[in-house]
């Protein structure tokens, strides 16, 4: 779906925002592209989504050159940016109604259809934007990328300003999405998300790609293979790490009752640290 | 293609509707023609009052305009508003007295027009042109004189204000990722801006100057307009996307009012044409709109081909500050 190839754009001479992006995305993959702020990850998917040009390197998207294909292109594709871009003077439904209009017919979803899925008010429906809650609005925003049912799902921040219940209809959403056929690409700072959804991910940083795998084997290969246990012995509470292979021949210590064992597995922000030496904020 | 340009169209004038410009420009409208037909055409002055104090007639061929007085004092006091022109005739040979104005060329045309008063079966008729009178002399020029200004003032600032609202909701980088042109998104807004303005002046016109005469001037009007506000729509478009919020757009804009109407109220309302005022491009603008209420097109080739090259430099401007809010950062 997405194939990149030594990807370079500068927004001027001096500064170099991606230094040779290599990195593909198959059919109907959720793809996370994770990175700090000021990483070029929003630049990447400017240029991926046509906004941004003069960039330097091989882009296809839908199998053929990005260069080379017209502004129809974008019929294929939905965005949901960050934040909640609507004409708040008008209502839900004129928005959507609106944005549909851009599209050919055959691809266009019904709006109330969509509203009504993402599980919008319906009193709300015809009221102006201005009156609506940020998560009422990042439905509306959700709605709009998907009304022409997109082959490729940009999503930035998908989850961002929604209450946790918000968060899991979403995250259900984009699943059903992704079983229809739906290629995503996630860009996110939500490791929860990236971490729920993703079929690989692409940690990002300085215009670099430092690692690129499946959150499961990014943490199994970082993994240092330790387990916590956490115990009571003559009546204290006690916590000690040992090694997974220790465990072969049981508990190798004296105890009176195991309160709990976890593995020391790292997270995904553990292993984006690892990569780029940075925090994800 | 026309489906989205019509989405397009549509939208802005939602915006429009909102932003109550149309609201603003009948309410510009209103006052405009009430000012004309109430207060400017009754403002009527007379020509320079000429006094003449001619103790002993030694003026055999005066103007039954001049007003004769008696003593070089009533003389004094009549021109003291600075306005009249006062001949002193006690010596036998005619002086003027009057106040200066402080203008050189304006003090030796009142003083050769009071002279003319004192032999006036020399003086030779003018030929008249055409058949207006003075109140259509002075609705076509307080017409046209408001009708710049609305559409190089208050268009420029109509179109800016809308697409400011847009800016603010960020909604114009969504726009970049639809199947829809920048071109599209430019002429959309100018169409209906031009669609706008174009009513305003044919109702301007027809108010003001009546029907027959209005009919008769429009098409010259709605050219020269159709110019003046696709022109300066560009320019309110490019301010508006290039300047980062309404306070500098707001200072620029009174920079701009300044530097717009400067030259109508020069050449227009006090005829004071200063050597410079040719190089300032919206006085051709102006004065091809002044011909435009005369019913005649004295604009010639290389205006039109100007307004063309600037028309498309501006465009481009306007495409690429467009791009580049585009791409910008939420």
């Amino acid at each position: 779906m997405i194939t990149v190839e030594n990807l370079i754009f500068s927004y001027q001479k001096q500064k170099q925002a991606l230094h040779g992006l290599t990195f593909s995305v198959a059919d109907g993959e959720i793809f996370g592209f994770l990175g700090p702020n000021g990483s070029g990850k929003s630049t990447t998917q400017k240029i991926l989504t046509g906004i941004l040009h003069g960039y330097g390197g091989n882009v296809r998207l839908f199998g053929e050159p990005l260069k080379e294909q017209e502004k129809r292109f974008q019929e294929r594709i939905g965005v949901l940016f960050e934040f909640p871009y609507l004409y708040t003077n008008l209502s839900a439904l004129d928005n959507l109604h609106y944005f549909a209009s851009f599209y050919p017919a055959k691809r266009r979803r019904d709006p109330i259809e969509l509203l009504t899925v993402l599980e919008f008010k319906k009193d709300f429906m015809k009221k102006p934007v201005s009156s609506y809650s940020k998560g009422m609005r990042q439905r509306v925003s959700m709605a709009r990328a998907l009304l022409n049912n997109p082959e490729l799902l940009f999503l930035d921040e998908p989850t961002s300003g929604l209450d946790p219940q918000g968060a899991v209809l979403f995250r259900r959403i984009i699943g059903e999405e992704r079983k229809k056929g739906t290629t995503i690409f996630l860009t996110t700072h939500n490791m929860m998300d990236a971490d729920l959804l993703c079929d690989r991910v692409a940690f990002i940083a300085d215009g670099e790609i430092k690692a690129i795998d499946t959150p499961k084997k990014l943490k199994e290969e970082n993994s240092n293979h330790q387990v916590e246990v956490h115990y009571l012995y003559q009546g204290k509470r006690n916590m000690t790490v040992i090694e997974m292979p220790e465990l072969k021949s049981g508990i190798p210590f004296p105890y009176d009752e195991i309160i709990s064992i976890h593995t020391k597995e790292p997270t995904l922000e553990d292993m984006f640290i690892q990569y780029t030496g940075r925090g994800l904020k | 293609m026309w489906r989205a340009f019509l989405s397009l169209l549509k939208k802005d004038f939602k915006l429009m509707l909102s932003g109550k410009f149309l609201l603003l420009a009948f309410g510009s409208l209103v006052l405009y023609s009430c000012y004309i037909n109430l207060i400017y055409v009754g403002l009527d002055q007379d020509i320079y009052p000429v006094y003449l104090y001619d103790p002993f007639h030694t003026q055999e061929m005066v103007s039954s305009e001049i007003i004769a007085v008696d003593s070089t004092e009533e003389l004094q006091s009549n021109i003291e508003g600075g306005y009249a022109v006062g001949i002193n005739a006690f010596s036998g040979t005619p002086e003027i007295v009057m106040v200066s104005s402080n203008m050189r060329s304006v003090d030796q045309y009142r003083a050769a027009y009071a002279f003319s008063l004192l032999s006036p079966a020399s003086s030779v008729a003018a030929e008249r042109i055409g058949a207006d009178n003075k109140e259509m002399k002075s609705r076509r020029e307080i017409t046209c004189e408001f009708l710049f200004f609305e559409l190089a003032a208050v268009g420029f600032l109509g179109l800016a204000s809308t697409l400011f609202k847009e800016k603010q909701m960020g909604i114009i980088r969504v726009h970049g990722v639809l199947p829809v042109s920048k071109t599209a998104f430019i002429l959309s807004k100018l169409i209906l801006f031009l669609l706008s303005d174009l009513l305003f002046s044919a109702l301007l016109t027809v108010i003001n100057l009546g029907v027959a005469e209005g009919l008769s001037v429009l098409p010259h009007v709605c050219l020269q307009a159709g110019i003046l506000s696709l022109l300066m729509a560009l320019v309110g478009f490019f301010c508006a996307i290039w300047l980062p919020d309404f306070k500098q757009f707001s200072l620029l804009y009174l920079v701009l009012a300044v530097f717009i109407t400067t030259p109508v109220f020069l050449a227009g309302q006090t005829g004071i044409i200063r050597e410079g005022i040719k190089y300032h491009p919206m006085y051709h603008l102006f004065m091809a709109m002044k011909n435009a209420y005369r019913g005649v097109s004295s604009a010639n080739g290389g205006y039109y081909m100007v307004c063309g090259l600037t028309f498309i430099l501006l465009f481009l401007l306007v495409r690429q500050v467009l791009v580049r809010e585009m791409a910008k950062e939420g």
